[in-house]
């Protein structure tokens, strides 16, 4: 029970950053221990694609053009050490500090099975 | 016609944090760790397994997977599949004995899908975990979360499907269980089997090579399925989709993602294949009640979510 007490405290206390998308009225607020993906999908936000949440699969690419984040570790099939260093990152895998502005910036992939699959929809 | 190509043996599987890894694929699948070797990997089987390991875990800056490896009868069959293999115009490496702990000889050889596969007759048998092979108990007692009961499939994306077909079927002795074929004949899934299970490894056309889909562990009942969506939940693990029913194998099934965003699968039930029975066919355009029998719709995350 205590357990459950000390978690409600922390929640309270942390402060929440503001995410805003670049060129648009849209964002959510993000807690700087829940990453800005998951905080955009608890905001009920369809802004930035979810894909796999663990910083492997590359859907969730945006550029942060404003803003403090920590980052865990994060793919090197979709973000090369040059991007990571100039702001392009994977939204599951980062933590706000501050404020963000952001752009989304999805990698493009395709297959036979999807322009089937778009068919049958 | 088989060509002494048992049973998928493992796969080694790149993640990012294998302490985080390791909560995934110990804490919650419940696969129960047997080994570690200098190079920092970690050896984990599943609890019915009769060999040491079938999944490798090995730190990485990216994810997915590194190779599958199947098992065969003897010694003998790998020499002659080895030979098979290079007249068909693969380049096969020979892994010495012991680059996987306690693991034979490996034959490594790239199929035209992009991915890497091993074939191997030797690894030690430590027996089923936690059950004697005499007169043995139902189950063992200390397994951990969702309690997988072995490791069974995987499913990849990659380029040059009939290519990989004539690999299987030709070469290593796999049948065509299943398959999606477009109005134009185009195959765009196929479900290969080397036993009487649906799929022992199925591919999907993608148009980058060697791509990483999912692993899959088998559990014995629906209630099982559901009580691990309710593990999945409890953890908050990231979800893909399910408890639903797949239409291709007809498996019943739940997918979710390992922290460094391979997919996971649990699923029971499903069909079976002998050697006799034709491939089972759906149209593409029916796509969407293939791989999700229920909501008869794809997510895209399902198509496009790859490591």
């Amino acid at each position: 029970m205590n357990n459950n007490k000390q978690i409600c405290i922390e929640e309270g206390t942390q402060t929440a950053h503001r995410i805003s998308l670049h060129e648009q009225k849209v964002g959510f607020q993000a807690r700087p221990d829940v990453s800005v993906l998951v905080s955009m999908e608890r905001a009920g936000q369809h802004l930035i694609a979810v894909g796999c949440r663990g910083g492997g699969c590359g859907q969730c690419r945006i550029r942060i053009l404003q803003g403090d984040y920590f980052s865990k570790r994060m793919s090197r099939a979709w973000i090369s050490s040059e991007q990571e260093s100039e702001g392009t990152v994977l939204a599951c895998r980062v933590f706000a500090r501050s404020d963000l502005l952001i752009e989304p910036d999805p990698p493009e992939v395709g297959s036979r099975c999807q322009a089937a699959a778009q068919h049958d929809q | 016609m088989k060509k002494g190509v048992m049973r998928p043996g493992h796969v080694q599987i790149r993640v990012l944090d294998m302490d985080e890894a390791l909560k995934h694929y110990v804490d919650l699948l419940g696969l129960i760790e047997m080994d570690r070797d200098d190079e920092g990997r970690v050896y984990l089987k599943a609890w019915t397994e009769v060999d040491k390991f079938s999944v490798v875990l090995r730190e990485a800056d990216q994810a997915g997977m590194d190779f599958m490896g199947f098992k065969c009868l003897d010694e003998g069959t790998l020499d002659r599949l080895h030979e098979d293999l290079v007249a068909f115009g693969c380049a096969v490496d020979v892994i010495a004995a012991g680059e996987l702990k306690d693991c034979g000889r490996r034959l490594r050889f790239r199929a035209p899908s992009g991915h890497d596969f091993e074939l191997f007759a030797t690894k030690q048998q430590t027996g089923k975990w936690g059950v004697d092979n005499r007169n043995p108990e139902a189950w063992p007692r200390g397994l951990q979360g969702i309690k997988a009961t072995r490791f069974d499939h995987c499913l990849l994306y990659g380029t040059d499907l009939d290519r990989t077909l004539e690999l299987f079927r030709d070469v290593l002795g796999f049948d065509l269980a299943e398959q999606v074929v477009t109005p134009d004949g185009t195959r765009v899934a196929q479900f290969l089997t080397a036993s009487m299970k649906a799929h022992d490894v199925a591919f999907i056309d993608h148009p980058e090579p060697g791509k990483f889909h999912h692993a899959s562990f088998f559990l014995e009942t629906w209630e099982d399925v559901l009580r691990a969506a309710d593990l999945i939940s409890m953890t908050d693990t990231s979800i893909d989709i399910g408890p639903t029913r797949h239409g291709l194998t007809h498996g019943k099934t739940i997918y979710f993602f390992d922290p460094s965003g391979n997919r996971t699968e649990v699923f029971c039930g499903g069909d079976y294949h002998y050697p006799d029975h034709e491939p089972v066919t759906w149209d593409a355009d029916k796509l969407g009640k293939a791989i999700f029998y229920h909501d008869r719709q794809l997510n895209e995350r399902f198509l496009t979510v790859l490591t």
